[in-house]
């Protein structure tokens, strides 16, 4: 069946995705590792859809682009105020808490 | 189920918790003002609590072997629990003994230098009022979840008397002890909820007679069965509290520790929760596993007995050496419970009694003594009967007591465990032989105790002028020498209190011992 | 298609969330127009809000009907969760008014931002298709991130927001990818439906079955780090550490609550049939438990080797989300999925209570340059304050579950369910790691009580940093609910006992 090229390939996306945020240090190469694992599965859901012929699937997709939109701000923000602090966003250096 | 009208039992199981109540608001009020105010409104309270129970006393009828005085009232009625309270014959002699030993724990700390110094009279005497409400509790409930609230509850204030008034290493005392007796019954917690699970209540008599007409049963199969891990579960959480051998390590430290009263209500009292917890609990519910593993624990509580006496001979600490007898004494108990006769059963009932009155009066008197040299150390004292002849006196009574001379109350209960575990069907011979030989040790280390401590001569110039007895250290130590002697001389009225209530309980187990006993007689001499 | 009607859409059944969002959005305006030295006035707004979702919560309490064409569910379960959700979020209100002025961080937004993330919470309580459930998340979610680094130039709040966010964002990677496998695998998002399809999925032993398990499993790893249980707890101890107290506080516990619900929601309506053949055990049961195990085990051992309090309650907060794990894993036993439910309910509400009191104690004795506070600091507190001490003390033993506080109710109907799910050994770790954690919780009570001779002299009567009237009310509201909850269970056993979420919908 023809879907199973898309999963095959959503979840090499998302594997990728998940070993750029655990091997990664620098902060935006880790958020972008991030938005390959939503984007993997945005492609997942969109082949679903495609296969079950129902809205949910288009749905789901639509709200994952506009949450991680959301997250995006947040994040770059964070991101920003870390700069100025610490003229840095190697995510190696964030260790003012141990224990 | 239906919901009962207020009980003279309920009555008296919160008179402690209105005097906590006055004392707390005195203490939000002016902590500083009321401070002389405190012990009083304890006092008070607890005597109140004593009249109350000797109400309950009165209204007590031996020849019914049913619950009496009964309060059941929904708590959480969806998960079939209920404040149920009640007492039978067994009950009753442990709340009249709480409420005796309270008063008495409370009085003798009005003297004490401790609380004097470190002051919070307050919370001092609120534990105690709160450390009474539960301990009546534990023998009154008739609830299994209801009991663990109580059984749990007397933690606490233990742990705050240990912990801010106790000696120099209070704290490791009062950690240990919290975290050792509350490790023990967390287990039973998963025990009751498994019993209170398969039979759809936690009410205990119903439970009880599920369990005889084989309505709820727990599948009993040799040692290590469901029936069996079910009584384990139980025994290890009275057995940490007993102590059996050789769960005791908490108790020396708690003791040595523990101020005077502490002690005195530990020994008095908690102990006895523990055993009360086997008689109420392990036998009626888990009878096949309870004679199958009796030979056991009866041998731990022999070598209980042997083990806390040929220690207590080698102590120098007179505090610790009253602590390990304990060991010994509550072996007794252990023993006759485990005789799983009436004999046993009764006289293990009667030396709970009798091991609160002497232990507690031994208690107060070597906080006496250290309330006037700041030692308990044997060594430093000698020849004390000659600067202080009326201490000596009563400590003379006390100590026989401990030990068992006939005609006090000691010897009753012993002599009637003994008894019985000399005509069990489950422990034979030599456990009764190695408990009388603990009798004998119990007299070896009372008796040079009391022969380097009083007698011998008044050669320390710090022991010439000892201040002598105060009023209320007189009046502390009267009721003490006047149950010594009831008990020993008129056991009768006692017995007849928990006759019906014994019977009941050895009537559960006794079908089992033929059954299980005569079994293994059996397969014993089918082997080659 | 058919455009649903207003009536058909039942609005009135989500009100309580929804009047929440509405409120918070007309907050956001109104705050625009107060004065800069009057941002006190947001919170008690922020209040008011609670208060009028609370009263709408009410009404909804004993509904059981579907909302939003079937994605949201209002039953006693979305009811109870609510206030829970809403008691708390009050609490953290009372604690932040001083705390924020005090770091100069009083800015309206602070207050609008917690008022987002409660409706995120309380959408994640009642939601009933992925789809809800992970938007839902995000908005609990992403007001916390913000939250967390919201002390202005301090290196630790950023910090901890920013891995916060990380590793929030991560997981909510998970969550959405375990959703698409098993919208693939059942082509639905309901939960509801999500049901009815997994036995024949089973039957059919296609490549949908294996969708179906690898989706639950992401599920659970994705929910799993929301929760903070082992092993996908290891951003806890310094997101907790590092982000302001009174936020600290919100989220070890509304996080929970949020994240605990779904959870229950996803495992006991849509997957507790996903079982081997001829077996009344789901699947998922034995990773469950094995987790929760793992997460009492590591939780509670390594809060005995913290100093500073923040961090132990940081673990502490994940031990006690194995607790909670304990029952999410029972309900994977056929027939109890609603006791299981009932009990998780009544362990978060008692934990909500007892977690919020601790931490507000905590944050009273926190200095204003936002320096650790350690278990040292509460040498001798029951001489310089003996009410707070009483009260800390109080809610130490409630987190230990010692009987007449509400810890020790959530305790007993959470080992009571394992017990009757048959995970006897998950029963004994359960109670054995309580044990260990009487350990460091008596500790502080040792600090205060029995060590004070050590304090420092001169330090009686020494006001406290972090003390003011609203947190005094947050701390007392706090251990009124604990000990009321210890007391009379009933009163809450009450509220849940007709929580039926695995019955609601007949097979």
């Amino acid at each position: 069946m023809a879907i199973d090229a898309y999963i095959i390939l959503s979840a090499v996306l998302f594997s990728m995705g998940v070993l750029g945020v655990l091997l990664k240090r620098n902060a935006i190469l880790v958020f972008m590792s991030v938005e390959l694992m939503l984007n993997a599965s945005n492609l997942a859901l969109v082949a679903f859809a495609r296969q079950w012929g129902g809205l949910e699937g288009h749905l789901f997709v639509f709200f994952v682009i506009t949450v991680a939109a959301a997250e995006v701000a947040v994040g770059l923000a964070l991101i920003v105020a870390i700069f100025r602090t610490k003229q840095s966003i190697n995510i190696d250096e964030l260790h003012q808490m141990e224990g | 189920m239906e919901n009962t009208g207020l009980s003279l039992t309920t009555v008296t199981l919160f008179l402690p918790m209105v005097g906590l109540t006055i004392i707390a608001g005195m203490a939000l009020l002016d902590a500083e003002k009321n401070r002389e105010n405190f012990k009083w409104v304890a006092f008070a309270f607890s005597i109140l609590t004593f009249f109350a129970s000797l109400l309950m006393w009165a209204n007590y009828n031996s020849a019914d072997p049913a619950l009496q005085l009964v309060q059941r009232n929904d708590w959480l009625p969806q998960y079939g629990i209920s404040y149920y309270v009640g007492i039978d014959g067994i009950s009753l002699l442990l709340v009249l003994l709480t409420t005796v030993i309270t008063p008495i724990a409370v009085f003798a700390s009005f003297r004490s230098h401790v609380i004097h110094e470190r002051g919070r009279e307050a919370l001092y005497y609120g534990f105690m009022l709160l450390l009474e409400w539960a301990m009546i509790g534990v023998f009154v409930a008739q609830d299994l979840v209801i009991f663990y609230i109580f059984w749990e509850v007397t933690l606490i204030p233990m742990y705050f008397m240990i912990g801010i008034w106790g000696s120099e290493n209070r704290v490791y005392a009062a950690v240990k002890f919290f975290l050792y007796t509350m490790a023990g019954s967390i287990l039973m917690l998963l025990a009751m909820l498994y019993v209170g699970t398969q039979a759809g209540t936690f009410a205990l008599p119903e439970i009880v007679n599920a369990v005889q007409s084989g309505a709820v049963s727990f599948p009993f199969d040799g040692l290590f069965s469901t029936q069996s891990f079910l009584f384990l579960g139980f025994l290890i959480a009275f057995a940490i509290k007993v102590p059996l051998w050789p769960f005791h390590s908490w108790l020396p430290d708690a003791h040595v520790q523990a101020p005077t009263a502490g002690s005195v209500i530990l020994a008095g009292v908690l102990l006895k929760m523990g055993t009360y917890g086997i008689v109420r609990f392990c036998l009626p519910l888990f009878p096949e596993a309870s004679v199958a593993w009796a030979p056991v624990v009866g041998g731990l509580a022999v070598i209980g007995i042997i083990y806390g006496a040929w220690v207590s001979y080698a102590q120098v600490d007179m505090k610790k050496l009253v602590a390990y007898s304990s060991v010994s004494h509550m072996g007794f108990v252990v023993l006759g419970i485990f005789a799983l006769n009436a004999q046993g059963l009764q006289g293990a009932t009667l030396q709970m009694i009798n091991h609160g009155i002497s232990t507690g009066g031994l208690f107060l008197l070597v906080g006496m003594l250290y309330e006037r040299r700041h030692t308990k150390l044997m060594a430093a004292y000698g020849g004390i009967w000659k600067a202080l002849p009326l201490f000596g006196a009563i400590s003379l009574i006390v100590s026989l007591s401990s030990m068992g001379l006939p005609g006090l109350n000691g010897f009753v209960g012993e002599f009637t465990i003994l008894m019985g575990a000399f005509g069990s069907e489950v422990l034979g011979f030599f456990f009764a032989l190695f408990a009388t030989l603990g009798v004998i040790l119990a007299a070896v280390y009372t008796l040079a105790m009391f022969q380097k401590v009083y007698l011998g001569e008044l050669d320390k110039e710090e022991n010439k002028h000892l201040e002598p007895m105060h009023w209320q250290e007189i009046a502390v130590l009267i009721p003490i020498l006047v149950l010594i002697f009831w008990i020993g001389l008129q056991p009768v009225g006692f017995f007849n209190t928990m006759d019906t209530s014994t019977e009941a309980i050895v009537n559960y187990v006794q079908p089992h011992i033929d059954e299980i006993v005569v079994e293994n007689a059996a397969s014993v001499s089918e082997a080659p | 298609m058919d455009i649903p009607t207003l009536e058909q859409l039942n609005l009135s059944a989500a009100f309580p969330a929804i009047s929440l969002a509405l409120g918070t959005c007309l907050l956001l305006l109104v705050d625009l127009f107060l004065p800069k030295n009057r941002k006190y006035l947001t919170a008690w707004l922020a209040l008011g809000g609670l208060a009028v979702s609370f009263i709408f919560n009410l009404f909804a309490y004993n509904s059981s009907t579907t909302a939003l064409e079937g994605m949201f569910i209002a039953d006693q379960f979305t009811g109870f969760s609510n206030i829970a959700v809403i008691v708390a979020t009050a609490i953290s209100i009372l604690l932040s008014i001083d705390y924020l002025k005090r770091h100069q961080m009083e800015r309206g937004e602070y207050y609008i931002l917690l008022l987002f993330s409660a409706t995120g919470a309380m959408f994640m309580a009642a939601a009933n298709d992925l789809v809800v459930i992970f938007v839902a998340l995000e908005l609990l979610s992403i007001p916390l991130y913000i939250m967390a680094a919201f002390r202005p130039n301090d290196a630790r709040s950023e910090e901890s927001g920013m891995k916060y966010f990380i590793l929030g964002a991560f997981s909510s990677a998970f969550l959405v990818y375990g959703a698409a496998l098993i919208y693939g695998a059942s082509g639905t998002t309901n939960l509801t439906e999500i049901f009815s399809s997994v036995e024949g999925i089973l039957a059919t032993q296609s490549a949908s079955s294996l969708y179906l398990l690898a989706g639950t499993a992401l599920l659970v790893v994705g929910l799993g780090f929301k929760v903070a249980v082992v092993p996908f707890h290891m951003w806890t101890p310094d997101v907790y550490e590092g982000a302001p107290t009174p936020v600290t506080a919100y989220m070890s516990v509304v996080a929970k609550l949020g994240g605990f619900a779904s959870f229950l929601r996803v495992m006991i309506i849509a997957l507790p049939a996903l079982a081997l053949p001829e077996s009344t055990i789901a699947v998922w049961q034995t990773t469950l438990w094995l987790i929760a195990a793992a997460t009492l085990i590591l939780g509670n051992f390594v809060a005995i080797a913290q100093t500073n309090v923040k961090r132990m309650l940081a673990y502490s907060s994940i031990a006690h989300a194995g607790y909670i794990l304990m029952a999410v894993a029972a309900a994977g036993t056929a027939g109890l999925g609603d006791s299981a439910a009932q009990a998780a309910l009544i362990y978060l509400l008692a934990y909500t209570f007892t977690n919020l009191g601790a931490f507000a104690v905590a944050m009273v004795l926190e200095k204003t340059d936002g320096s650790n506070v350690t278990l040292d600091d509460f040498i001798g507190l029951s001489r310089r304050q003996p009410l707070l001490a009483f009260l800390m003390a109080f809610f130490m033993l409630s987190l230990i579950g010692i009987p007449t506080t509400s810890g020790f109710i959530g305790k007993w109907l959470v080992f009571q369910v394992t017990l009757e799910a048959g995970l006897i050994p998950l029963a004994i770790i359960g109670v054995l790691t309580s044990v260990v954690s009487a350990y460091y919780y008596v500790r502080i009570i040792v600090n205060m009580y029995l060590r004070e001779n050590e304090a420092a002299v001169g330090d009686e009567g020494e006001a406290l940093p972090g003390a003011s009237q609203y947190v005094n009310w947050a701390i007392y509201a706090s251990f009124a609910g604990t000990l009321i909850l210890g007391l009379l269970p009933v009163l809450a056993t009450n509220l849940v006992n007709t929580v039926n979420l695995a019955t609601m919908f007949p097979r």
